[in-house]
């Protein structure tokens, strides 16, 4: 999001949150404008006016499955007016000034109309069997999270579009499809699936579940909050906003947009990437842009979220929080409780801990040591995955899952002894300060597989840091 | 009932977790944000709650959120029972 899109972002909001009216509807249109609107251009032609559709429609049949609260009045209502919306921003199509939601023309509005057709039939088979399709819905879900995430697959999935859509193939690559805000989406959706089938998701109207998915602040990047929290908010009546809470939102904004704007727009001029880091020729230097880049990413996504967290304070709605000092903690398993912390803990609901669960119930369980090793690693390799299906994701990965694993059993070894000689409050200082010094500088490490695209540069990078071969 | 609960949760930690037997555990102690507990070790605080007071604790529950504190916890075992 550029700073301009933020600030019409938050007038909008700041207007409706002094109107305190229509509160929960303001929150529906604007996540569905949102979301056409900050959709980038894409080469295919109509994709960028598809692919929100894509969003809403998997969004609604994802609800479908999950919901025993079926087609009553509000819900329909909810579908009209989501139509609508999506009507009346492909009739821009027919007048050049209008179009300011989309970052091209919109299609032919006959094709919107054959989708919403295929829409309808669809809704009503989902509506008659919803509960058998919950299986099917998270292998689609998983299958297009894939085919997004695996650079190969999405050149296919680009090539067989353009040829559809008799578009040269010569200038095809994986960023044809950048589909804004899926990874956020799926991880939302998967998490009601699946609280679905261990019966514990609440019961949510359409426009509410539909709020959830893919509301405007944490759209684009999270946090991934957990539906129960949210429609707790949701359903609070709206008070309007005190000086107060304007004051607290504010503040928390103001703080997002200096950390995004200031501090890592500034640090991304000297951050490690690929251009930099075959260039400089001083281990000093390449120090510096490795620093520049752990604080880069660190206050550009902090920021966001402080950013996505101030708008939805300001009407109503108190978001999870995603960072918690990560680079001020002792060891790498703290590290991992305060980074991106809402979709770690995603991991460790629907991932981590059903599996650990699952080991232990063996007739004749591996050893602990073992266990610990394979949990951690494929956790972290997954979630490395989750940035992108490629080499350098998965080093990162196994880079901070053999750490993890590393970290316990030093832990395990070490703890008591270390208790014992941390007696005064200084030797303590001394064991903090040296283990926050040495998880940074792990973690900063693991940034460059992170920063680079290919191992064997960031190999280098690392042999060079370190004077195994000079610069 | 609920110091019975939070005196055998306690025990179980500082023997089986943290391999101090002699740690006291304050029952408002955070457990799980400060990092005293962590994520490996509180699957086996959930089998041993399970197993001893015969109380699901679901996957989705095991963070600082649903409980941080041995009063937290004595508190949801106390109301699923």
């Amino acid at each position: 999001m550029t700073i301009i899109q933020i600030l019409i972002i938050v007038i909008f909001t700041l207007l409706f949150a002094i109107l305190k009216r229509g509160r929960d509807s303001f929150l529906l249109i604007a996540s569905v404008l949102v979301m056409f609107w900050l959709q980038p251009a894409l080469p295919i032609r109509g994709f960028d006016f598809w692919i929100p559709i894509a969003t809403l429609i998997i969004t609604i049949f994802t609800w479908l499955i999950t919901t025993d609260n079926k087609l009553n009045r509000k819900n329909i209502f909810t579908l009209v007016i989501i139509a609508s919306i999506i009507l009346l921003i492909n009739l821009t199509r027919y007048f050049s000034f209008a179009q300011i939601f989309t970052p091209s023309r919109p299609p032919q509005i006959e094709i919107t109309l054959i989708i919403f057709l295929i829409f309808g039939l669809i809704f009503f088979l989902l509506m008659k069997y919803n509960a058998s399709f919950l299986t099917f819905g998270l292998i689609l879900l998983l299958s297009i999270f894939l085919i997004l995430k695996i650079p190969a697959w999405t050149i296919e999935l680009s090539s067989l579009l353009r040829a559809l859509n008799n578009q040269s193939l010569t200038n095809v690559s994986a960023l044809d499809i950048r589909w804004l805000g899926f990874s956020y989406v799926a991880f939302r959706l998967i998490h009601t699936i699946r609280d679905k089938q261990a019966g514990r998701l609440p019961s949510v109207d359409l426009g509410e579940y539909i709020t959830y998915v893919i509301f405007f602040p944490a759209f684009t990047a999270g946090p991934i909050d957990r539906i129960e929290r949210f429609i707790k908010d949701l359903r609070q009546p709206f008070e309007g906003l005190n000086q107060e809470k304007f004051f607290e939102a504010g503040q928390r904004l103001l703080i997002g947009l200096f950390k995004k704007f200031v501090i890592a727009d500034t640090l991304a001029l000297i951050a490690l990437n690929d251009t930099n880091a075959t260039q400089i020729q001083s281990t000093g230097w390449m120090w510096i842009l490795v620093y520049a880049y752990a604080f880069q990413i660190y206050f550009d996504f902090s920021g966001y979220t402080d950013i996505a967290l101030g708008i939805a304070k300001f009407i109503g709605i108190n978001l999870p929080e995603n960072f918690s000092s990560p680079y001020l903690k002792p060891n790498l398993t703290q590290f991992w409780n305060n980074w991106h912390m809402t979709l770690t803990q995603w991991f460790r609901s629907y991932f981590f801990n059903p599996v650990t669960r699952w080991l232990r119930s063996w007739q004749k369980p591996m050893s602990m040591p073992m266990m610990i090793l394979l949990t951690q690693v494929a956790t972290m390799v997954l979630i490395g995955f989750w940035h992108g299906v490629t080499w350098n994701f998965t080093i990162w990965g196994l880079w901070h899952g053999l750490g993890l694993f590393i970290h316990n059993r030093w832990n395990d070894l070490t703890k008591a002894k270390a208790a014992e000689w941390a007696n005064t409050p200084f030797k303590q200082n001394v064991l903090n300060i040296s283990g926050i010094i040495f998880t940074f500088h792990f973690v900063a490490i693991g940034w460059i597989f992170f920063a680079l695209s290919s191992p064997v540069t960031s190999w280098n990078m690392i042999l060079k840091l370190f004077g195994v071969v000079s610069p | 009932m609920t110091q019975e609960i939070t005196n055998s949760i306690a025990k179980f930690i500082a023997e089986k977790i943290l391999k101090q037997p002699n740690k006291e555990i304050k029952s408002d102690e955070a457990l799980i944000s400060s990092g005293l507990i962590d994520s490996f070790s509180l699957m086996d605080l959930a089998l041993f709650v399970e197993d001893t007071f015969g109380v699901k604790i679901e996957d989705t529950e095991l963070n600082a959120d649903t409980f941080d504190s041995l009063n937290q916890l004595a508190g949801l075992i106390s109301s699923r029972k």
